[in-house]
């Protein structure tokens, strides 16, 4: 399992000033967050440290706890997809990056599997009762739920990228 | 995760889930569920208090159990996900509320909420109304 901790990459952010301050215009380097990422093997032990992951990465991130939780939850939940129907026993790896993007925190999947658009999966109805559901189908609809976004894109050598996207401070995000 | 199996009277069993329930641990839990039944109990009490996490895999398993306590097979995924169990008002095995949840963190209830759960399966605040009720 690797993990990687990207470096802070400067943004140029212009200051602004008045011409009577006398002072001129300067560029204004501020640090951004850094992202994280993380490699794991498609294999369902592996599913624990990366639920650690997404936890740390987003607390570092300055997420609020329901917030945490619910992307760890959302991450946890497609990359047992993608363990279970995507790689389906077959070795390979996941790849999991964290990436602020302004109020917003991203959870990004990648994989090497068939393609896999989320937004395809069959529909789930959590009212119809027990005794007449269809085993499974819940995760990509918890997904859903707990995300602001998901954007589903096909990668150019093969397999896909998912991006779970979802605004740091709000207690309840996903409500809908 | 840790689980504890409390045999409280032949009828009664309560499991204790410690740490996370999820895709590579779930059918562990219905295997405990399907041996306690085996051996004559007929009331499942399932206490969450110090489980902090459940994957959509572990309302699989909530089915899976509410199932094996009326007298049913279990869910089988190796039959595929398009297999329907239906129970009809005339299936002998026991009473709807065979399974019984304690004190699910806040995490763990909005699983079951969002998933419909919390509906299906009798919530308790603690073993000992689990039990008793």
């Amino acid at each position: 399992m690797n993990l990687t901790r990207q470096a802070p990459r400067p943004c140029g952010c212009a200051a602004r000033t008045t011409p009577e301050s006398g002072y001129r215009p300067e560029r204004v380097m501020a640090t951004h967050l850094p992202s994280f990422r993380i490699e794991i093997g498609a294999e369902l032990a592996a599913l624990a440290p990366a639920r650690t992951f997404v936890r740390e990465s987003a607390a570092s991130l300055g997420a609020a706890r329901p917030v945490i939780d619910d992307l760890v939850q959302a991450v946890d939940e497609w990359v047992t997809n993608v363990i279970v129907h995507g790689y389906a026993g077959r070795p390979g790896s996941i790849e999991i990056e964290l990436i602020p993007d302004g109020r917003d925190v991203l959870a990004v999947v990648r994989d090497r599997c068939p393609t896999f658009d989320p937004a395809n999966a069959p529909p789930f109805d959590p009212r119809v009762p027990l005794e007449q559901r269809r085993p499974g189908g819940m995760g990509i609809h918890l997904m859903h739920e707990l995300a602001d976004s998901i954007e589903h894109r096909a990668l150019p050598d093969g397999g896909n990228e998912v991006t779970i996207r979802r605004a740091v401070g709000t207690a309840a995000g996903g409500q809908r | 995760m840790n689980t504890t199996v409390d045999r409280v009277s032949p009828e009664v069993a309560v499991v204790g889930l410690e740490g996370e329930l999820d895709a590579s641990n779930f059918q562990d839990l219905v295997t405990v569920g399907q041996q306690l039944y085996a051996d004559g109990a007929r009331r499942l009490v399932l206490d969450l208090s110090a489980l902090s996490y459940m994957a959509s895999s572990g309302i699989v398993a909530l089915h899976s159990l509410s199932l094996v306590f009326r007298g049913q097979p279990a869910l089988d995924p190796e039959s595929g996900w398009q297999a329907i169990h239906s129970l009809g008002a005339d299936v002998s095995g026991g009473a709807v509320d065979a399974v019984r949840i304690v004190a699910p963190q806040t995490a763990v209830q909005r699983v079951l909420d969002r998933t419909g759960l919390s509906r299906m399966l009798p919530v308790f605040p603690d073993r000992d109304a689990a039990v008793a009720g």
